[in-house]
C-alpha cells in the first residue's frame, strides 16, 4: 500500500497555533462604551440593545441602568473592528457611543 | 393618553399620528437627512461625533458606513412618513431618525444634563417631550 503524504507540511502547526492563540490572548480588547444623556428615554436605549446585540430583556435592562446610574456602560468587548462596527451601529441609532481599548 | 403606534395581528404597526403630529415627524426625518448631507448644518457635528476620541480623525470606512446609514434611515421615514401601516424595517427607521434628531436637538441646545433640560426654552422642551413621545410609542412595538 503506497504511503500517504500529506498536502500540506504541519510539522509547525503546534508552533503557529501557539503563537497565534499568545497574540488574541495578550490583545488587549476593545469596549464600546454607551454614554448617558439627558434626553434618551430609557425604553428606547433597551429596544436598540436588544436590536443590535441580540441580548436577553434582562440584559439590556441592566445595562441602560448602568448607564443611566453610573453615567456610561461597556455594553460589548472584543476585536477592534466588531468594536467599531458596533460603535457605528449604536451611533446610527441614535445613542452616544464611543470605543475604547481596555486598560 | 391614547398609543400613536399599534401593532395589528398581521404583524403590520399602524401609525396613528394626526396631521400636525406627522407634520412634526415629517420635518425632524427631513433635518436628519439634510443635515447628514450638509457638514454646516448644526446637527452634523452630533451626526458625526468620533468613534474613538483619542484619535483626531476615525477611520474612513467607519464614517462612511455611518453616513450611509443614518441617511438610509431617514432617506425611508422621510418616504413612509404618510404611510399608515409600517413594517418592522421602516419603524425601526423611524425610531432611529427620531432618536437621532432628539439627541442632536439636545446637544444643539447644550442640554448635557437633568438640570440644562429643566431650564430650557418652552419651546425646546415641548419639542423634545413630543419626539420623546414618539419614542415611547415606538419602542412599545418593536
Amino acid at each position: 500500500m503506497p504511503s500517504v503524504k500529506p498536502l500540506r507540511d504541519t510539522s509547525t502547526d503546534t508552533i503557529s497555533q501557539t503563537s497565534s492563540e499568545t497574540s488574541v490572548l495578550t490583545e488587549r480588547p476593545w469596549n464600546v462604551v454607551v454614554w448617558d444623556d439627558p434626553v434618551t428615554p430609557m425604553k428606547v436605549v433597551v429596544v436598540i440593545f436588544k436590536r443590535i446585540f441580540g441580548y436577553s430583556d434582562n440584559k439590556c435592562t441592566q445595562l441602560m441602568m448602568t448607564v443611566h446610574h453610573e453615567g456610561r456602560a461597556i455594553v460589548w468587548s472584543g476585536a477592534a473592528d466588531r468594536a467599531q462596527s458596533y460603535c457605528v451601529k449604536l451611533q446610527v441609532a441614535g445613542l452616544l457611543a464611543t470605543i475604547e481599548q481596555d486598560s | 393618553m391614547a398609543k400613536l403606534f399599534v401593532r395589528r395581528r398581521d404583524g403590520r404597526i399602524e401609525v396613528k399620528l394626526n396631521d400636525a403630529g406627522r407634520a412634526i415627524a415629517r420635518e425632524a426625518f427631513g433635518r436628519v437627512y439634510v443635515a447628514e448631507h450638509d457638514a454646516e448644518h448644526e446637527w452634523h457635528r452630533t451626526l458625526n461625533a468620533p468613534i474613538d476620541p483619542s484619535k483626531d480623525a476615525d477611520d474612513p470606512l467607519a464614517v462612511l458606513a455611518r453616513q450611509s446609514e443614518t441617511g438610509s434611515n431617514a432617506e425611508l421615514a422621510v418616504a413612509t412618513v404618510h404611510e399608515e401601516f409600517l413594517n418592522d424595517a421602516e419603524a425601526w427607521a423611524w425610531l432611529t431618525t427620531m432618536q437621532v434628531a432628539l439627541r442632536a436637538t439636545a446637544v444643539a441646545n447644550n442640554l448635557h444634563d437633568e438640570e440644562t433640560l429643566r431650564e430650557s426654552e418652552p419651546a425646546t422642551l415641548e419639542y423634545i417631550r413630543v419626539l420623546q413621545d414618539f419614542l415611547h410609542g415606538l419602542a412599545d412595538v418593536l
